[in-house]
């Protein structure tokens, strides 16, 4: 059966707690917020734990990124966190902050009551603290081939058109930035994510199913006849409420549904 | 990625799940507005009111559609929450077979109502 409790070694219990470092004046911090941070190194045979960090919000940046950096250089280094850009186009901080999938660079500290739990992306094999495995999410990328696709020959010094119309369907597909929220959002995608493709990765074979350029849209539309690949989405929409991009997979997936409707019947 | 099941039918079961939903909707409506209105819900007004050729062909088309609409449903959730393969196509198999049985008690009993009379 699908798993709704977690295996006796993965409960996660309650680890330590940090005080906010005081100031220079040697007053303690006034403005504090707690950061609830799951913890856990394969290198230690324990259980995950979650270690509370209370940081004075007056001398932190405003983004939870800003605050897990803070916590990382000054209160305990051990913490794990992937991060790059830190303007939300990268994707690589994206976890469960408060309870939902997001970037931690574009999550305001501001825009979260009471304390900040920090949990990696739910339902990925976790690698130490919040770094997830996401090697999986990229074969399924992989698998849906995101790259023009054409039989048509043309020359090496010309380029392939087209028109502004084609080119907007593809606004709302292009700006995926692959962070996983998503697909790690989706209860389908928990239960069978080894079958069913996640809608980042449908997403991005809509993107170009959708490209007026790439002459592969039957094929790719074949690959997807299955019943676990595409039709595991039963639109609960948690990946377009998760998207720290504001694109609407969910969306993309009916309108894969429809083409797929569209050539049966027709 | 584990072996993925391929089959042309996916879209198939999707449609059928689709177009049987729709179809229950005004089934189901008169089903239950008939019902309700009875003057009396006695075995006698009920027979009578199935060997009305209407009736007989509404309750009819209810019970082979929402059987197939039941069926189709719970194989996904079946699919969806059994990772088990062979506990799961077990169980599809199993509900496939009550389904079917079960819509052909139906038939024949309404058969055996509106031809028989009792």
């Amino acid at each position: 059966m699908a798993e709704f409790k977690l295996p006796a070694n993965s409960i996660v219990k309650i680890g330590k707690t940090f005080s906010a470092p005081k100031g220079g004046d040697k007053e303690q911090a006034k403005n504090t917020r707690k950061f609830i941070i799951y913890r856990y190194d394969p290198a230690i045979d324990e259980n995950p734990r979650t270690d509370t960090f209370e940081l004075d919000l007056d001398n932190c940046g405003p983004m939870v990124l800003d605050a897990l950096l803070k916590i990382k250089d000054e209160m305990d280094s051990s913490v794990a966190l992937r991060r790059s850009c830190r303007e939300g186009i990268c994707g690589s901080c994206a976890m469960n902050i408060d309870g939902g999938n997001t970037l931690a660079c574009t999550k305001s500290i501001a825009d979260i009551k009471g304390d900040v739990k920090i949990y990696p992306l739910p339902h990925q094999p976790v690698i130490k603290d919040l770094v997830s495995d996401l090697t999986h999410f990229y074969e399924q990328y992989a698998s849906v081939e995101p790259w023009m696709k054409n039989d048509t020959e043309i020359a090496p010094d010309k380029e392939r058109l087209q028109t502004k119309q084609d080119r907007e369907k593809l606004d709302g597909l292009y700006e995926c930035i692959l962070c996983a929220c998503c697909s790690t959002s989706c209860p389908s995608y928990w239960w069978n994510s080894d079958r069913y493709l996640g809608p980042a990765a449908l997403l991005n074979s809509y993107r170009w199913i959708a490209d007026s350029r790439d002459e592969a849209t039957e094929k790719r539309l074949d690959d997807l006849e299955d019943p676990f690949k595409l039709y595991r989405c039963h639109t609960i929409m948690n990946c377009t409420e998760a998207c720290p991009k504001g694109l609407n997979p969910a969306k993309v997936i009916a309108k894969i549904k429809q083409k797929m409707i569209k050539r049966k019947i027709s | 990625m584990k072996n993925t099941r391929v089959t042309a039918e996916a879209s198939n079961h999707f449609l059928m799940q689709r177009l049987t939903a729709l179809v229950l909707i005004p089934l189901l409506i008169w089903f239950c507005f008939s019902i309700a209105l009875l003057p009396q819900m006695t075995y006698e007004v009920l027979i009578s009111w199935l060997m009305s050729p209407f009736n007989f062909v509404m309750m009819l088309l209810t019970l082979i559609i929402s059987f197939k609409h039941a069926h189709l449903g719970m194989q996904v959730i079946f699919e969806d929450y059994i990772s088990n393969l062979k506990r799961r196509n077990s169980a599809i198999i199993a509900v496939k077979i009550l389904s079917y049985l079960s819509m052909a008690i139906g038939i024949l009993s309404l058969l055996k109502i509106t031809m028989g009379g009792q």
